[in-house]
């Protein structure tokens, strides 16, 4: 359980992180999303104890980070964003220092060192020297060290930055296994990340927080106006007049060309107009070649977002700005290609 | 405490990883052969006095030369390559504090430092072959060594602590170094006799004749003790200072 409330941070007056404030609960991966510069990472230097905030606190598993800074580490494994280990140590001699300088009961450190080991995949490089080892054993090798003392609560900055698309794969399988029992704060600005590793995400920018809420939660809500692509063979001119008359269309744009007319349709929320757009385009004789609902994906989400953020700065994350004054509707179809 | 251990173990052994600690102890040993073998020509004169040869090793100007610039070598990388690296992050967030630390790598330090001496103890081995050797002032010269190499390495932890350049770190240690070590000296360019008694307090020349004679005076060691615990204190705050930045 990791509990973080109205914390802020500023820096000789400028303001980093301004009144955030979330909560993660056990098993649960909450992603924390935000452009560079956003304020993930002294949010999360924050959480570590290794920034003192300017205000608000931090309970980790229940125990302030400021007030009682050593038994709230002890809960607490941590990857950096700029990882740094000692290169000139091998990795289980690292691995073990970690463990001693977290305070694993004696007894218990070779159990641990193993078990460590083996989760994040390095016991096939153990006895190597941790400057040999490529960036992604470096990471792995990493959240390792930040497990060794069985905490339950993970912070993860950016762990996949600089990896190759085979390691990340590796790396995300990891985190999601790391889950059980487990609280598991991750940031990125990788989008695709979010969606296959999250249950939640906030998005920060600017040190606010704009938006909170599952992926498919956060997808929806964007979703404005639900959409549908619909294409036919041929080149039909009044394809698009045709099946804005439909009940409950509220727009549509004709993008033919080439041998077949591909109309992309809005409707009003609520309404299901695939039905009676298949009857119409039966009726009318033309040949149904797709029919597609069109879903926001959380990279529109996240465009929207901050591009409201810079037109109106006061948006609450519960109060999204709806989407049809954040953008009109042209653009969206062009983006529906 | 095993997290202490921890630090100070790492510490010490990653000197042996870095060529510098390598350069370091070769130089030391020449140097210091040489000089060994210098006092032992110069004794061999026979107009010079009869005067213990260990006792003139201890007390010598490139032994000053040495304990300072040594411990300004040994001491540069202990925090400020961390800070350099990113390490210190790890670190910090560890369930250890500031004090642990700091405490830990100045210990790692000392360690070292005193290693570097330990084949110097081969000469009064060599010397107690050929005639005959009293160890006792032997022992308290070493004593006087670890203890001035704490108060030195302890001012190179705290500079090492304010800057993530080790070369920085080098030279602000060995000016802390050097105004500790001048400030019993300049016990000379002052008339006031309480002034001068205070000052002769903190001259670590005479400290170290003292010891090279064999006198262990408790004074000594309280003040080379609070001189350590002093700037590993400032050293520890400049650590935690860094939170709120």
């Amino acid at each position: 359980m990791l509990e973080v409330q109205s914390l802020s941070k500023s820096f000789y007056g400028n303001v980093a992180v301004d009144e955030v404030s979330f909560s993660v609960g056990n098993g649960e991966i909450l992603g924390f999303l935000g452009p560079n510069g956003a304020g993930k990472t002294t949010t999360m230097r924050m959480i570590t104890g290794f920034l003192s905030p300017t205000a608000g606190r931090v309970l980790l598993d229940g125990v302030d980070v400021s007030a009682k800074p050593l038994e709230a580490k002890r809960r607490l494994g941590y990857l950096p964003e700029t990882l740094s280990l000692y290169p000139e140590m091998r990795v289980r001699e690292y691995v073990k220092y970690r463990a001693e300088l977290c305070g694993v009961p004696r007894k218990q450190v070779p159990a641990r060192l193993a078990e460590a080991l083996a989760t994040c995949f390095v016991d096939d490089v153990a006895d190597k020297p941790i400057a040999n080892l490529s960036k992604g054993y470096r990471q792995r090798v990493g959240l390792a060290a930040a497990l060794v003392h069985g905490p339950k609560v993970l912070v993860l900055d950016e762990p996949t930055v600089g990896l190759d698309p085979r390691q990340i794969v590796k790396v995300r399988e990891l985190v999601r296994n790391l889950r059980e029992g487990r609280t598991i704060l991750l940031s990125t600005h990788i989008l695709p990340e979010v969606e296959l590793v999250c249950d939640r995400v906030v998005i920060i920018d600017k040190g606010k927080i704009v938006a909170t809420g599952t992926p498919e939660e956060l997808r929806q809500r964007m979703s404005q106006t639900p959409g549908l692509t619909v294409s036919v063979r041929g080149e039909i001119a009044e394809a698009d007049a045709a099946l804005r008359r439909l009940p409950g269309v509220t727009h549509a744009a004709r993008i033919g060309a080439g041998g077949e007319t591909r109309v992309i349709l809005e409707f009003e929320r609520g309404a299901d107009v695939r039905e009676a757009v298949f009857r119409e385009v039966v009726a009318r004789g033309w040949t149904l070649l797709e029919m597609t609902p069109r879903q926001a994906t959380l990279e529109d989400v996240f465009v929207r977002l901050l591009s409201s953020q810079t037109a109106a700065p006061a948006a609450r994350s519960d109060e999204l700005p709806p989407a049809e004054e954040a953008e009109p509707a042209a653009p969206r179809a062009e983006e529906g290609r | 405490m095993r997290a202490l251990l921890a630090i100070v173990k790492r510490e010490f052994l990653s000197y042996f990883f870095s060529p510098l600690a390598y350069v370091v102890l070769t130089a030391f040993l020449f140097i210091n052969g040489y000089v060994f073998y210098a006092i032992l020509l110069a004794l061999n004169s026979p107009e010079t006095p009869r005067t213990a040869l260990m006792s003139l090793f201890f007390t010598n100007v490139f032994y000053w030369i040495f304990m300072m610039l040594v411990s300004s070598v040994v001491a540069m990388r202990l925090i400020s390559e961390e800070r350099k690296s990113g390490s210190l992050e790890t670190l910090l967030t560890a369930p250890v504090g500031e004090a642990t630390v700091v405490t830990g790598k100045f210990l790692g330090g000392w360690a070292f430092f005193l290693f570097l001496w330990l084949p110097t103890v081969l000469y009064s081995v060599v010397l107690s072959r050929y005639g005959k050797v009293d160890f006792g002032p032997i022992a308290a010269g070493y004593l006087g060594i670890a203890l001035i190499g704490a108060l030195f390495l302890a001012a190179g932890t705290f500079a090492s602590a304010l800057t993530k350049n080790q070369i920085v770190a080098a030279i602000l240690s060995f000016v802390l170094i050097l105004a500790v070590f001048l400030a019993g000296v300049f016990k000379e360019l002052v008339n006031d006799p309480k002034m001068r008694d205070a000052l002769a307090y903190l001259n670590l020349i005479d400290h170290m004749e003292d010891f090279a004679r064999g006198i262990v005076d408790t004074r000594r060691i309280v003040y080379v003790a609070s001189g350590v615990v002093f700037f590993l204190f400032l050293a520890t705050k400049s650590l935690e200072a860094n939170k709120g930045r």
